[in-house]
């Protein structure tokens, strides 16, 4: 008989993995084993199979094996044909590999058997090869046939009682089926399990590392979780993914940029980018902001332009790998000390015919959080509501007026008479519905020679601005080859074309969409606003101040139009000099152009002739890379190193186009201009690498990676541009060494060092320049600025060196109960010193900022990730995970002398944000109301008012805990994920409650609206202090308010329900021709819920990507999405 | 790997020499558009009913810190430009009338702003780049004013006509050194006057010097700066531009973007004394379209500086002249012959020189009036016989050192609008012309007039220790406290 006699661990099959050591071969042959390890190490790829499976067994021809580069599949199914053995993908870089054909074990005999099918939870299809025994010890078992099949004979001791099988296969999870009707067919589904094989993950430079051999902490997120989150910026689907990422969101419609920030900010510099650098197949790509981010008090050109990472399809995406720091990310050198964000795309593979996916969604999505103003009084001024037009108009925006009674003699802005009673739903009556669309076609497939994936992506959305369009379509083709055995190629061409119109502008008053219907009185509806433009098409009044424009005239009349093209093309070439040692080169040229322009129309309030603002940029990155590789495996003893060069040259020039005054009144040009401005503006960057890794294992449990790079900088100092640094890590299994409870299936511990460099974040920062000023008359000059496109002078520094920035890490990973269970525990402790500030210095220096290059800043942390399977059921599955992050950041020190510096101000110098040495990094810092030592107010008897506070630190602006806690279950062909994130710590500083309470929209204006406020304290010389402010002085005793920061400081902490996804995978079924794989119907909602928070906004409410977080602005209000998607696959 | 850093890392649009001409012309621009246009409201020439724009008129205390705008902008705009000149010319021999006229416009950038502020960074100043120096100190407003006054002399002294001048690129007097030496004595003149308060006998020295050197007296000589009226805005007069683009672009009379018109107290005193340049600087608007702008003189009234919302006869009152006070291609007046004229009357009735009074002010109000005719030809010239009856109906009275000290300086306030920042200075120190300050609510002074301006919020944060030494020395950062001269 041949019934397999198993050990007793079932639940755990034996795999041997392919880096055991070789076996010794005759010369013309090599062994089966060899030949899939080398394919292994060549694909950085994993495979697995049961013990002895490959044994004495030996392919032809050792150069025809294992180093070919096309097409893993090709070569695995080449190897494996003679041998009757198949092989299937478990993920992108996972294969199995497993005998063919099962035996049929003994002769079925009715009554005495058990028949059945195992299958492939995931689509279906029976499973070959197997094993199904009988629980119990009685080491009866079997292996299924080709289709799945299996017939288990029962021994005729069992024959009375009840019987479990186990059945199992590589790869997949074990399951146990309990028999109470031995004469039915049994059906077994097995789903995969990817921890079983051990994890595998992308490393730096792309290279596939197993998961238990680093030594620091690596997190990765598959695509389909990503498409599935419907985010249109695929950075913020990362949001609460990844403990140590803390992504920030922006609410500035479709097409905006996204935040992220791992393990802390590691600059302290305004213009440094502290965000990651995004890697797309092994080459970075540009993430800039066209223009620049936008900035807490700027006006009506004041917006978001989008991101480069915006423009990634998420639908391409096979996983994002998340490489948390220099540790990690060493071998990118300077750019990679703030982690490193790698991307893998998908790609084609040898098959028959085309393989087609599709995928469609529609989101709507609306407000999330409505504000909550006072009611009781309504428009007006002094306690009297208006009554004729005039006042209308001189009270539109103040809710200082009489209480709130239904009286009918009251006038709008409209020049109406309207029942005077509140107007809660403006926000709704003005906004719309968002919507966006997405479609994705992509086709793939390829021979053994070439394989290909092509997609086509549109995604179009209109956001909740009326007016505010979206779109970008994304043309996405891989293609690999192999042109000899030795020679192998990979090529990526993406095309975008991103077009936006009418962006909404955030900051200060002047064209800001979303300043009336937030700050008109609370008695007036929006709509008498409605269309805010007379029959010449000129602004209508709707308040006393001409820059605070009529939201409906910014909707029906701005013209806010970009359109940016883009191309990502990556080239790269290998080739295998001798056996084991592989030369590759890659080139990838990441470029787009834009074209931005801005019309203020001409009868604007506060530019009657109009202005205009446009920008044509064009933005190069250009990466050259030239890797050697070699590996070895000497006995239990393994080593691979790798050396390399690499050059990054970046260049932007654009133009900067400004004007004013429309000659010919309503026509748009550029040449109708009375007055215009073109200013040139250019940045380019090189820096050149050369940089070497070597990597040990011993048995597969001891670890060791040590690397070192060499970077030169162009935006240095000529006597200072050459740093070198090294960097170390290394990971130990300890449940390989020692003997542990079987409940312990991994126990890893890990350290890290690095030492990461980098240069000047801005060029031309060496040398004081002088620039010519726009001048019709006689030529103008004054000092360059040093921050290209700021336009403010600044001080260069002529020994400009080099920062470098410091990451030690440890931590202990472990996987428990059948990798039921498993935590993964890092400490970090990362130490920036000389870091390049441009610090804004009193302007009586006669310079508005300085290239400083001492600053130290710290961040250290800890980071937990706990996920486990708590229900596992025939039918049903639970899977949780739960992160969790602590940053710790701190300024150490600026420069000497320097205690403070001045990095961004909101409008009106209401809120700060400073680096201070001894507070963390971006410090929201402003005033607060002096109060005596009993806590008295103090009053300037002047002027009746509190007085203020010097500047003081009023608390962080970037929360230091994040969590996120992800929940999936699945129920047959259902399943349902749930996401919860939540942010701690940090403090939000609003601006709209500013105006908000000047205005007398909060509730905090209701005291003294009856009979005058009453107010008590002290003098400043100590004396008691009262007085009454009259009902027609409250206006002005609130508008005061704005000159105490610390009103309008809020906790920003909170918890969200981020994401619900709910989906449903169809059936495969054949509709007469059509022949479909598989189908998947999901139902997704984001930011569907805010459990908690302190703010009666959304404390989420961001406008910049920029380093300077924890301003609210009058930006449009965030949102929750939710949709419908729909994936099929032929 | 590094051999082409150097080119890559220079910037392909700027140069790495300056050209001091073109700072020059940069730094007169900047100087003259360095103004607190604010002071126009303080001073009762124009108000507005909105709290923002209206706060030079009201003192709003919610507002004070818009007044520290010009503080910001001097020292990286003119002063630094001055102070890169200077380090550029000073040890050239050749180049002393280049260093000698920098340095006295650097005086007219200074003066302005220490008397607006008080104490402010001077010796210390705009030493960032060479001395790394990011937190100056600043220095007592009595020690700015010696070094002030020593400038003019040692520089109006160094100047040399035989050598190279700034030439085209000095818009003021084309590199004219006959007449930058009246314009540093002149200059001498108004900072020695300065100090009668708090120093009689220093005002007396540096007043009877300016005098011996020579001031402005002809027209010609008036220091001015000129515009073009299109192109570049820094190409425009920035005074009238400013007024134009902020509030009088609709030319209608009613839309003011913020609310800005004449105020009463200065359309009723041209009314009031029957003054011919109020037709000159003041328009009320008719209707009609285009609109139809009228300088009838029974039609012309201002605004009260008291209102808080849009009056309903608003389209009617009197706003600025687009023919005059709007034009944008008209010079600016930097020193005038009439304010020459109106300080030597001063000087003559304290004794201090040999002129007589009554012909030095009638000559200062004759000059007055001419002076529009340089603003705008064609709609600013008055004829000669009503310059010769105004000239006639107000003669210097003879009696009484306080009633003619009245007399001058409220006719210097008719005489140097729109100047207000120096009508502000000579406010302070004479206490003429008698204006009545306005008592609004929420005002930040308890309806006092304003005697300096404040410093920005950005000093306490970027600069905190010198700013405190600056408070100690001086008094609080409040718009009450007095500085040096005016004590």
């Amino acid at each position: 008989s041949a019934q397999w006699a198993l050990a007793s661990k079932a639940s755990a099959p034996e795999l041997s993995y392919a880096d055991a050591s070789p076996q010794a071969t005759p010369l013309a042959r090599t062994s089966l084993k060899e030949a899939v390890d080398q394919l292994k190490r060549q694909y950085h790829i994993q495979i697995a199979f049961r013990e002895g499976l490959l044994n004495d067994k030996f392919v032809a021809e050792p150069g025809e094996s294992g180093n070919s580069a096309i097409g893993v599949e090709n070569n695995l199914s080449q190897l494996l044909r003679a041998f009757n053995l198949n092989f299937k993908k478990i993920t992108a870089r996972q294969y199995v590999i497993y005998a063919a054909l099962g035996a049929p074990l003994g002769a079925p005999a009715p009554g005495d058997n058990v028949r059945g099918r195992v299958v492939f939870a995931e689509d279906g299809t029976g499973i070959p090869g197997a094993t199904v025994i009988l629980k119990g010890g009685t080491q009866v078992g079997t292996s299924t046939d080709a289709d799945g099949n299996f017939d288990l004979k029962i021994p005729a001791a069992n024959q009375e009682k009840s019987i479990t099988l186990v059945v199992s296969f590589v790869g997949y999870t074990t399951a146990e089926l309990i028999i109470t009707d031995r004469t039915a067919l049994a059906t077994v589904k097995l789903a995969k399990n990817e921890q079983a094989l051990g994890e595998v993950v992308v490393t730096a430079l792309g290279i596939s590392k197993q998961k238990r051999s680093l030594g620091y902490a690596v997190t990765e997120v598959k695509g389909e979780d990503l498409t599935q989150a419907r985010e249109n910026n695929v950075a913020n689907a990362l949001t609460g993914k990844v403990a140590g990422v803390n992504v920030s969101g922006l609410s500035t419609g479709p097409g905006g940029s996204s935040r992220v920030i791992i393990r802390g900010n590691g600059s302290l510099s305004g213009t440094a980018n502290n965000q990651p650098l995004y890697v797309v197949n092994g080459m970075p790509i540009d993430n800039s902001v066209p223009g620049q981010a936008p900035s807490a008090n700027g006006g009506g050109t004041n917006v978001d332009r989008g991101d480069g990472i915006a423009s990634i399809n998420p639908d391409d995406i096979e996983s994002i790998t998340v490489l948390k720091g220099g540790t990690a990310a060493a071998l990118y050198g300077s750019r990679g000390g703030n982690g490193v964000i790698l991307i893998t795309t998908k790609k084609g593979r040898a098959q028959k015919g085309i393989g087609v996916e599709y995928n469609t969604s529609e989101t709507l999505e609306s407000i999330s959080v409505l504000p909550d103003f006072q009611y009781e009084y309504g428009q007006g001024d002094g306690g009297v509501k208006p009554t004729t037009l005039a006042a209308a108009q001189a009270t539109g925006r103040r809710s200082w007026g009489s209480k709130i009674d239904g009286s009918t003699d009251y006038v709008g802005v409209d020049g109406l008479t309207h029942p005077y009673v509140a107007q809660k739903d403006n926000l709704k009556n003005y906004y719309r519905t968002g919507r966006t669309a997405t479609n994705t076609v992509a086709f793939s497939g390829g021979t053994e020679a070439i394989s290909y994936r092509f997609s086509l992506a549109d995604l179009d959305s209109k956001g909740i601005l009326p007016g505010s369009r979206y779109n970008r379509k994304t043309a996405n083709l891989n293609l690999s080859g192999r042109l000899n055995p030795r020679l192998s190629f990979e090529a990526l061409a993406q095309y975008n074309i991103e077009t936006a119109h009418n962006r909404p502008s955030a900051g200060d008053a002047s064209a800001n969409p979303n300043w009336s219907p937030y700050m008109i009185a609370n008695t007036a509806d929006v709509r008498w606003l409605n269309p805010g433009y007379d029959a010449n098409g000129n602004e209508t009044v709707w308040n006393d101040a001409g820059i605070a424009t009529n939201g409906y005239f910014v909707i029906n009349k701005f013209q806010e139009d970009d359109r940016k093209n883009r191309f990502i093309g990556q080239g790269s070439v290998s080739y295998e000099l001798f056996p084991n040692l592989v030369l590759k080169g890659t080139v990838s040229q990441d470029h787009y152009d834009y074209n931005y322009a801005n019309i203020t129309p001409t009868g604007t309030l506060y530019a009657l002739t109009g202005q205009y603002v446009g920008i044509k940029s064009d933005v190069t990155e250009l990466n050259g890379l030239a890797t050697a590789t070699y590996h070895r495996q000497i006995k239990d003893f393994g080593f691979s190193v790798l050396g390399g060069v690499n050059r990054r040259h970046s260049e932007l020039n654009e133009l900067d186009q400004t004007g004013i005054g429309f000659t010919i009144p309503y026509f748009y040009s550029y040449n109708n201009l009375a007055s215009s401005t073109t200013l040139a503006l250019s940045s380019r960057q090189e820096v050149n690498s050369a940089f070497g890794s070597a990597d040990f294992n011993y048995k597969s449990w001891l670890y060791l990676t040590v690397a070192g790079r060499n970077d030169w900088y162009s935006t240095l100092s000529p006597a200072n541009n050459s740093q070198f640094y090294p960097s170390a890590n290394a990971s130990l299994v300890l449940s390989d060494v020692l003997k542990l409870p079987e409940a312990v299936n991994l126990l890893k511990l890990k350290g890290a060092f690095a030492q990461v460099g980098q240069g000047a974040p801005d060029p031309y920062a060496v040398n004081l320049t002088y620039s010519n000023v726009p001048s019709s008359g006689q030529p103008l000059q004054n000092v360059s600025s040093n921050t290209p496109g700021s336009g403010i002078a600044g001080i260069t520094n002529a020994n400009l060196g080099p920062v470098l920035s410091t990451t030690t890490e440890g931590g202990i990973e472990g996987q428990f109960l059948g990798n039921r269970l498993s935590f993964d525990l890092t400490y970090y402790n990362r130490l920036t010193d000389k870091d390049i500030v441009n610090s804004t210095i009193s302007p009586t220096s006669g310079y508005n900022s300085v290239y400083l290059n001492a600053g130290r800043v710290r961040n250290r942390g800890i980071e937990v990730l706990v996920s486990g399977t708590p229900v596992k059921i025939a039918n049903f599955s639970w899977n949780t995970s739960y992160n969790m992050a602590y940053n710790d950041n701190r300024v150490l020190s600026l420069a000497e002398g320097i205690s403070s510096i001045n990095l961004a101000s909101t409008v009106g110098n209401w809120g700060n944000i400073n680096n201070i040495v001894g507070e963390s990094a971006f410090e929201i810092v402003g005033t607060r109301i002096l109060k005596d030592a009993q806590g008295n107010t103090v009053f300037n008897a002047t002027s009746g008012f509190p007085v203020a506070t010097g500047l003081q630190s009023l608390g962080k602006s970037v929360a230091p805990l994040t969590m996120g806690f992800s929940n999936d279950f699945r129920y047959k062909r259902f399943s349902l994920n749930l996401l919860l994130d939540g942010k701690f710590g940090n403090k939000v500083f609003s601006i709209s409650e500013v105006y908000e309470t000047r205005l007398g929209l909060l509730k905090s204006t209701l005291a003294g609206r009856e009979s005058g406020l009453e107010l008590t304290g002290v003098t400043q010389d100590g004396g008691a202090y009262n007085r009454t402010v009259p009902v027609s002085g409250l206006r002005g005793y609130y508008d005061n308010y704005k000159n105490y920061s610390e009103l309008f400081l809020h906790d920003g902490s909170f918890v969200k329900l981020r994401q619900v996804i709910f989906s449903y995978n169809l059936p495969a079924f054949h509709i007469s021709k059509l022949n479909l794989q598989s189908a998947t119907i999901g139902f997704v909602a984001r930011n569907l819920a805010t459990l908690l928070r302190h703010t009666d906004f959304d404390p989420e409410q961001s406008f910049s990507n920029g380093n300077y977080q924890g301003l609210e602005s009058i930006g449009l209000p965030r949102t929750r999405s939710y949709g419908v998607n729909l994936s099929v696959k032929f | 790997c590094t051999k082409d850093f150097v080119e890559l890392n220079a910037n392909p649009n700027a140069v790495g020499t300056l050209t001091p001409e073109y700072l020059f012309t940069k730094a007169q621009y900047d100087g003259v558009a360095n103004s607190l246009l604010l002071l126009l409201g303080t001073m009762q020439y124009t108000t507005s009913f909105n709290d923002v724009a209206g706060f030079g008129s009201k003192y709003i205390a919610s507002q004070v810190n818009s007044s520290s705008s010009s503080f910001t902008s001097a020292y990286p705009g003119a002063l630094n430009e001055l102070s890169l000149i200077i380090n550029a010319v000073k040890d050239d021999p050749a180049q002393v009338n280049l260093l000698a006229e920098a340095r006295i416009w650097r005086v007219y950038c200074y003066s302005r702003l220490t008397d607006v502020y008080g104490d402010i960074p001077y010796a210390q100043a705009t030493l960032g780049y060479t001395d790394n120096q990011f937190t100056p100190a600043y220095d007592p407003q009595q020690a700015i004013y010696a070094d002030l006054l020593k400038e003019l002399d040692e520089a109006a002294q160094s100047l040399d006509a035989t050598k190279p001048t700034f030439g085209a690129a000095d818009l003021i007097y084309a590199g004219n050194t006959a007449q930058w030496k009246k314009f540093a004595y002149s200059q001498m003149l108004r900072l020695g006057l300065r100090l009668t308060k708090v120093d009689l006998a220093g005002a007396q020295t540096w007043a009877t010097k300016a005098l011996a050197g020579g001031v402005i007296t002809a027209d010609a000589d008036i220091a001015k700066v000129t515009y073009l009226a299109t192109g570049q805005i820094i190409n425009q007069n920035p005074v009238a531009y400013n007024l134009y683009i902020s509030d009088y672009i609709a030319a209608n009379g009613s839309t003011n973007q913020e609310g800005g018109k004449y105020q009463d107290v200065f359309i009723d005193y041209l009314k009031q004394t029957r003054d011919p340049r109020l037709g000159i600087v003041s328009v009320v608007y008719t209707g009609g379209s285009p609109n139809v702008t009228d300088t009838t003189f029974a039609k012309q009234q201002g605004m009260p500086a008291n209102l808080g919302a849009k009056p309903a006869n608003f389209a009617r009152l009197s706003e600025p002249n687009p023919k005059t006070v709007l034009l944008r291609n008209s010079p600016v007046l930097v020193f005038t012959a009439a304010e020459s004229y109106f300080l030597q009357t001063e000087a003559a009735l304290r004794g201090w020189s040999g002129g007589t009074p009554a012909t030095l002010y009638a000559s200062g109000v004759g000059a007055a009036l001419r002076q529009w005719s340089i603003i705008s030809p064609s709609d600013g010239t008055l004829p000669a016989s009503k310059i010769s009856a105004y000239v006639g109906r107000n003669q210097l009275v003879t009696t009484g050192f306080p009633q003619q000290m009245q007399q001058i300086y409220t006719q210097f306030w008719v005489s140097i609008f729109p100047d207000a920042q120096e009508s502000f200075a000579s406010y302070r120190r004479t206490g003429y012309p008698a204006l009545t300050p306005n008592n609004y609510p929420g005002n930040a002074t308890g309806g006092q007039f304003p005697r300096r301006f404040l410093y920005p919020v950005s000093e306490q944060n970027l600069n905190p220790v010198s700013y405190a030494a600056a408070i100690a020395r001086q008094g609080p950062d409040v718009l009450l406290t007095r500085v040096y001269w005016d004590k």
